[in-house]
């Protein structure tokens, strides 16, 4: 669409707005102040809700009392719950180096079983080899004699 | 310098040799475990490092007033392996002469034979080697091999191993204490019921 240079000289010549033009706006500017003081500005509800607690310092004590019993009684229960939690690990690794130390004890006398049938067998071994071989000297003075 | 480095090659060869030794005196008895199948009843115990170590220091604790304890205190205290390998059969001839040999060829000439003792009427081959440590002082390790008919016996301790309080140590006491290490034993018989 395409205006030529009259449409444009043509909208945006001076209009009269007409008779009480003055009026209307004044009253528009009276109406906005009559509502701005009804409304009820944030500042002064502050003032009134601090106002309020002036007026009830026994509440306030009892609010602070009532969080410091809280902190006081969360505290006692963490550091219950902690001191809780330490016993348990404590008796968990007893119990763990408990174990461990039965296994190494059964590890020993399965150690010491095996050595003590080792050296049976060595020593049944050893005789019964020495008397095929009717060998009626004992052992180390053969030894002696052949090293 | 030069002396330095001397004495860290010198160092290093006698550590090498006492490793060759130790090496030397244990003899590899794997090649047996096949006939763990055919036997009877298998007696096998591996026993160096730290369970030897642990079997000691259990010796060690056990009451110091028996005689028999301390014999085996004293037997203990020197050893580095002990090896036993025994098979008992229900049949003879179960096991073969290269069975035997693959033990026998282990044994170098640093080993002496103390003992040989042939029994052709039983067919039974017994055989005892000892290896001298390097000074000659000492015993580095012991093998005893025992082939019967129905049964094969590879003993191997590695140590300073006294034979003769071996062969002297009373039957009872190592009957007595026996008896847990009885579990280590597989009896055939057992598994078939």
């Amino acid at each position: 669409m395409h205006f030529s240079e009259d449409d444009l000289r043509e909208a945006l010549k001076r209009k009269d707005p007409g008779e009480g033009f003055t009026q209307r706006v004044m009253a528009r500017v009276e109406q906005a102040k009559a509502e701005g003081k009804t409304k009820p500005a944030n500042g002064n509800g502050n003032r009134s809700f601090l106002a309020w607690w002036r007026l009830r310092p026994a509440w306030t004590f009892a609010v602070v009392a009532l969080l410091l019993l809280g902190f006081a009684w969360g505290g006692y229960q963490y550091s219950e719950y902690r001191h809780g939690e330490e016993m348990r690990i404590a008796a968990e690794k007893q119990r763990q180096m408990e174990e461990k130390q039965k296994e190494l004890q059964a590890e020993a006398e399965k150690a010491k079983a095996q050595a003590i049938l080792a050296l049976e067998i060595a020593r049944a071994k050893l005789n019964h080899v020495l008397q095929q071989a009717q060998v009626p000297v004992g052992i180390d003075k053969i030894r002696r004699q052949r090293l | 310098m030069k002396r330095v480095m001397g004495m860290i090659v010198g160092l290093a060869l006698c550590c090498a040799a006492a490793r060759g030794y130790g090496q030397d005196a244990k003899i590899q008895l794997d090649s047996l475990n096949k006939l763990s199948d055919k036997a009877a009843r298998v007696t096998d115990v591996t026993l160096d490092g730290s369970l030897l170590q642990f079997a000691v220091n259990m010796i060690e604790k056990a009451d110091d007033g028996d005689e028999d304890v301390a014999q085996l205190k004293s037997i203990m205290k020197n050893l580095k392996g002990i090896y036993v390998k025994s098979f008992e059969f229900d049949e003879a001839s179960q096991y073969s002469k290269a069975d035997v040999e693959s033990v026998r060829s282990q044994i170098t000439a640093r080993w002496t034979k103390i003992v040989q003792s042939i029994d052709k009427r039983s067919n039974e081959h017994d055989e005892i080697y000892l290896l001298k440590s390097g000074s000659g002082e000492h015993v580095a390790g012991v093998l005893i091999l025992v082939a019967e008919p129905k049964e094969l016996t590879v003993v191997n301790i590695v140590g300073d191993v006294p034979v003769e309080k071996i062969s002297s140590l009373e039957h009872h006491f190592v009957i007595n204490d026996r008896d847990s290490g009885k579990k280590q034993k597989k009896e055939k018989s057992h598994d078939e019921e």
